[in-house]
This record gives C-alpha cells, sequence and structure tokens, in this order.
C-alpha cells in the first residue's frame, strides 16, 4: 500500500482497486480466460461457486440494513433498496448454469468453496455490527468487480466458447446494475456523512474484502 | 450474439432386413398381373434396389413409427455418448404418425423418456425433417438448450398394403408411391458446442421456403380430389366411405414432378445468388430425392453451376435404403458421415424437395475440428 493518511477516501479506495487488479491477473482461471484457454468446464465451475456466495448477497445487505439506527437513515434505506434488487439475481445465474448443460440440482445441492466460505462469513459476521458503515468497503469491491469486469469476462466468456447472450445473463447484467449501485455508492461516499473513523473502516473492509473475493475465485480450481 | 451449432451425433435405424425388389410382393400384396407390370415399370424408374419395411414376410406390422424414431434416437445420442437425459428439446418431424392424437413427439418422448424437454411435433413430408432440424437449431443458438435431438421417422408400408388398394379405383398416382416408399428413421444431436474428441458437423444455416402460394397440391391423402371441399375430407364423411373414395391411399400428381425439380433447382440458384451457397467453397450434396430420374435433372443443374462437380461429391443411398421420406435425409447424412466421405474443413449441402405442396429445405454445414486439446488436459492451476 503507497497511501498516507493524507489520501483521500477515494484516493485510498483506488489503491485498494489496484491491488485487487494485480492480483486476480495471477488467478489460475481468469488468466485461462485472458489466455483464450478457458474451457465450458471452467465456466461452469465459476457459475457454480459464484452461485453458493451469491445466493448470500441479499441476505448480508439486509442485515446490515437492519442494523443501521436512524442516525444513519440514508444508509439504511439505500440498504434496504440494495438487497431488493439483489434478492433475485442468483436465480439469472442459475438459468445461465442450465443453459449451459448444469444441472439444477446440482447446483443448488451445492456448498461453498473455502473462499466463498470465508467472504460469505465475514460478511455476515461485519453486517451483525451496529452501524457496520464499514460494508461500504465490500460494497466498492463486489460492485465495481460487477460493472467493471464482470461484462468483460462475459464477452471473453462468449467470445472463446462461443456462448450466446443467454447463457451469461448473470455476468452481463451486472455491468448495468451495478454501475448504477456504484454511482449510488460514489454518491454516499462524497455526501460528507463519512467521517475519518467511518473511513478507515471502509478501507480496511474493501481490503478483506477484495482479498477474499481473490481467495473465491482461486479456490475454484482446488 | 448467438451461439453455433453443431451436429455432434447420428443415428439411423432400418427396420428388419433389407427386403428386394422380389420380396416387395410378399410384404406389400399386389400380385395380379397388372399391378405387377406397374411395379416394374416404377421401379425401373425409380432405381431402388432395396428397402426395409417394419412389416413381416406376412405384411403385418412389426413396429410403431415411435418405435422407429426411439430407436434412431438412441442410435444418435449412443453415437454422441449421452443419455436421453442429457437432451432438452426433442423435435420430431413424420408424415403421419401411429395415432391422430397427440402429436408425434409426444409419443416419442414418452417412449424415450430421459426427463423435461421442449418438444416439437413437425407435420409435413419430406422436409420436415429440415424444419425440425431448423428449430432445434434456432433454439440452441438463442442459448435455450445446450443440446436437443432431432428424429425423422416414417412407417408408410401400412398404408401401401394391398387391403387398402383392394376395390378402389388407382390410377398411377397412387402406385407411384406404393412402389417408392418405404420405412425408417434417422436422427441428430445438436449441440452448442462441438463434439470433444471428433470432428462435428457445424451447422452454418438451415433455410426452408414453401411455393404453396403458386402450386397445387401435389401429394395428398384424406380428400378426393386436389381441393379439399368443405365436408368433404375424410374427417367429414364416414370412414367407410372415405375409404370406398380412396381417400386414404397416399396419392401423387406425377405430372408436376418436373415442375417440382425446376423449382427445387430454381431454389439452389438463388441461394447462390445471394451468396449462401458458395459454389468454388461446395464439397458434398446430399440430396433427397424420390427416383434416380430426377438424380440426373439435378445433378445437370449443379454441373452447370460447379462444372468440376464430380459424381463423388454427390451422395445418396436411394438405391440401397429406399425413399424414407422424411427420415431420408437424416439416414442419408449417418452413412455418409460413418463412411468417412467428409473431411474437416469440407462444406456440405443438404437438400430436400418435398412435392407435398412444393416446399424446399437446404442447410449448410461445414465438418470442424475438435477443439484443440491442449487447454483441457493441461492440469488446473499450473501456471505456464
Amino acid at each position: 500500500m503507497t497511501s498516507t493518511t493524507t489520501d483521500t477516501l477515494a484516493e485510498r479506495l483506488a489503491d485498494v482497486w489496484a491491488d485487487l487488479e494485480e492480483h486476480l491477473a495471477q488467478v489460475p482461471i481468469l488468466r485461462r480466460l485472458d489466455e483464450g484457454t478457458v474451457t465450458l468446464d471452467d465456466y461452469l465451475r465459476l457459475l457454480f461457486n459464484l452461485r453458493q456466495q451469491v445466493v448470500d448477497g441479499s441476505l448480508w445487505i439486509s442485515r446490515a440494513a437492519s442494523n443501521f439506527d436512524v442516525a444513519h437513515f440514508e444508509l439504511r434505506a439505500a440498504a434496504i433498496r440494495h438487497a431488493e434488487e439483489e434478492h433475485r439475481d442468483f436465480l439469472m445465474l442459475e438459468r445461465d448454469y442450465v443453459a449451459v448443460g448444469g444441472s439444477l440440482d446440482e447446483l443448488r445441492a451445492g456448498r461453498k468453496n473455502l473462499g466463498s466460505e470465508a467472504l460469505s462469513g465475514y460478511m455476515f459476521h461485519y453486517a451483525d455490527r451496529p452501524n457496520p458503515v464499514g460494508l461500504l468497503g465490500a460494497m466498492f469491491i463486489i460492485e465495481g468487480l460487477g460493472a467493471q469486469r464482470a461484462a468483460g469476462w462475459a464477452a471473453r466468456f462468449q467470445e472463446v466458447l462461443g456462448l450466446a447472450d443467454g447463457q451469461v445473463h448473470f455476468m452481463r447484467y451486472h455491468e448495468q446494475a451495478d454501475s448504477t449501485h456504484t454511482g449510488d455508492l460514489d454518491a454516499i461516499l462524497t455526501s460528507g456523512i463519512i467521517d475519518d473513523a467511518a473511513a478507515d473502516d471502509i478501507v480496511r473492509c474493501a481490503q478483506v474484502v477484495a482479498r477474499l473475493y481473490a481467495l473465491q475465485l482461486e479456490e475454484l480450481d482446488r | 450474439m448467438s451461439a453455433t451449432a453443431y451436429l455432434t451425433g447420428f443415428g439411423s435405424y432400418l427396420p428388419g432386413e433389407p427386403v428386394d425388389n422380389d420380396g416387395i410382393v410378399t410384404r406389400l400384396g399386389g400380385d395380379d398381373p397388372v399391378t405387377e407390370r406397374i411395379r416394374r415399370r416404377v421401379l425401373d424408374a425409380n432405381g431402388i434396389r432395396q428397402r426395409h419395411y417394419a412389416l413381416d414376410e406376412h405384411g403385418e406390422p412389426t413396429e410403431l413409427n415411435e418405435e422407429l424414431a426411439v430407436k434412431a434416437l438412441h442410435a444418435a445420442l449412443s453415437d454422441r455418448g449421452i443419455d436421453a437425459a442429457d437432451v432438452r428439446m426433442l423435435a420430431c418431424a413424420t408424415t403421419m404418425g401411429d395415432v391422430l392424437v397427440p402429436g408425434f413427439a409426444s409419443m416419442v418422448h414418452g417412449r424415450l423418456g430421459g426427463g423435461p424437454k421442449q418438444l416439437l411435433s413437425v407435420a409435413g413430408v419430406c422436409a420436415s425433417s429440415l424444419s425440425a432440424l431448423d428449430a432445434a437449431v434456432s433454439k440452441v443458438r438463442l442459448g435455450d438448450h445446450p443440446r436437443a435431438a432431432v428424429v425423422a421417422s416414417e412407417l408408410a408400408s401400412r398404408s401401401l398394403r394391398q387391403r387398402r388398394y383392394d376395390g378402389i379405383r388407382s390410377g398411377m398416382d397412387a402406385h407411384f408411391l406404393r412402389w417408392m416408399l418405404s420405412d425408417g428413421a434417422g436422427a441428430v444431436v445438436v449441440e452448442f458446442q462441438p463434439h470433444p474428441d471428433r470432428p462435428s458437423l457445424r451447422v452454418d444455416w438451415v433455410r426452408q421456403v414453401s411455393l404453396a402460394h403458386e402450386h397445387d397440391v401435389c401429394m395428398r391423402a384424406g380428400m378426393s380430389g386436389p381441393e379439399p371441399v368443405v365436408g368433404r375430407t375424410w374427417q367429414d364423411v364416414g370412414i367407410s366411405e372415405a375409404e370406398a373414395a380412396g381417400m386414404f391411399l397416399l396419392r401423387q400428381d406425377v405430372s408436376m414432378l418436373d415442375d417440382l425439380a425446376g423449382a427445387g433447382i430454381a431454389q439452389f440458384e438463388e441461394l447462390v445468388d445471394i451468396g449462401l451457397i458458395d459454389v468454388g467453397h461446395l464439397d458434398h450434396v446430399v440430396c433427397h430425392y424420390s427416383t434416380n430420374a430426377f438424380r440426373d435433372v439435378a445433378f445437370d443443374a449443379l454441373r452447370r453451376r460447379i462444372p468440376t462437380l464430380d459424381t463423388d461429391r454427390w451422395f445418396s443411398n436411394l438405391e440401397t435404403r429406399g425413399n424414407t421420406g422424411s427420415a431420408s435425409i437424416f439416414i442419408a447424412l449417418d452413412e455418409a458421415w460413418r463412411t468417412g466421405r467428409f473431411a474437416v474443413g469440407d462444406t456440405v449441402l443438404l437438400a430436400v424437395p418435398e412435392s407435398g405442396r412444393f416446399s424446399f429445405a437446404f442447410a449448410h454445414l461445414t465438418v470442424v475440428a475438435p477443439p484443440a486439446r491442449a487447454a483441457a488436459s493441461r492440469p488446473e492451476g499450473v501456471s505456464t
């Protein structure tokens, strides 16, 4: 990390993002995707692994919503909206999985990989805290991946494996949906309601989530 | 973006032992001198030397049409190394199923099993096979199904037996098909990925067109003339009246067949004109036709466009497998594929003219190699 205490929150988060990008470049499945050697089995495995964590997404967001008091009314409102928007997402992922030949029963019977366990456990734990403002850091990472990387991954999977749009709904949808969410997030982060202590929490949470998200992707090759 | 559709499994089923020209009479009857003379004439013209019937030596049915379809499907699925459960769509073509209701595909699926599937029953005549293929290919390309199976099946023989002709005035229109049609089924597996270990046939396009707007009915059953009349179809009059009127005979107006050949060639020319067929890169033609006379007409037309086309590039198994209507094109494709006629990079045109009321279907295929194995075989997680 190169940031100093004088950096703004946006600059500190940009550093976390840069570290994450560096890390993702070493993740085996993303390397294969980049090289064009990724297989249909890789895509199925990616969806299978993501699904087990994505299915928890709106749960930890709504848990966080329930822990914001009236002093954090705006954050609570945003979290409630966000949870509602996300809680059907895993169904889209499941349809993609079936559309490329996967079995819905097997997908739903699947369990989290070690990275997903750590990520999901951390999110639920964090969401249980009173006023878990630091979770904005988690949103920054997860929504950022959706907005900035998922569509690129989808396009590359389509290019290498010859997939139809109808087989990559989940990743394509997130480009648009998560751009909206990151726009909302930017508005919150620059609204002046984040004090220095909250900013430290946000950056720390972003660092942990970035690391665990990459771990989740690494673990699907184990 | 849409996915690409590949044909990855091929199968066919021809019931019983092959029946040569002398063995027809024991199955279909018609050993009186007049019928005998007509049969010889028709057989001389169509060039068919052997065929299969789902009839025993006494002319009694041995199987249902849906059984032929399921056996061809089993052959295609086994050729691909998958089960019926791996297929999410089943498109079935036939001229006449075993029963009036429900649809043929429902009966085939019921017998095949393999879990829930999207079904399509395509009714028609010979070109219904490629209409079924078109639908399956479209759904696979849309990404709605990773795998589909297509089958075309015919069991015409039971309506060609003597008891149908007894006491009924039947001219050449009924005899022509009687000594031409026989039974069989052919199937293909369609997938959005090529076969992992061996070449596949990529489906470049499928086209079907009807010219019924400017042609009368050529092939018919269920009405007493070329035009249906209100209150006079087989469903309106009594069954015995319909039978006495010869409505259950399959008839073809043979005087229209030259027009059919001409119209089919015009459709081929149009596909060349709009660039879908590049005659400079067309390696194989698998064509369905009812008699060798039309093979020669079609071949001459192709020669005009492709002077270098030699007869090896043209494939049909009409002479040895018979004219199995809609099933013919898949039975021919299966044999052409299995006997190693196609090499990676070759292009293949499937062509099916349908006399019913002038329909024409074509499909353009390219032989593609299996995907590179390097990526798939590299141990997971090992950096290079």
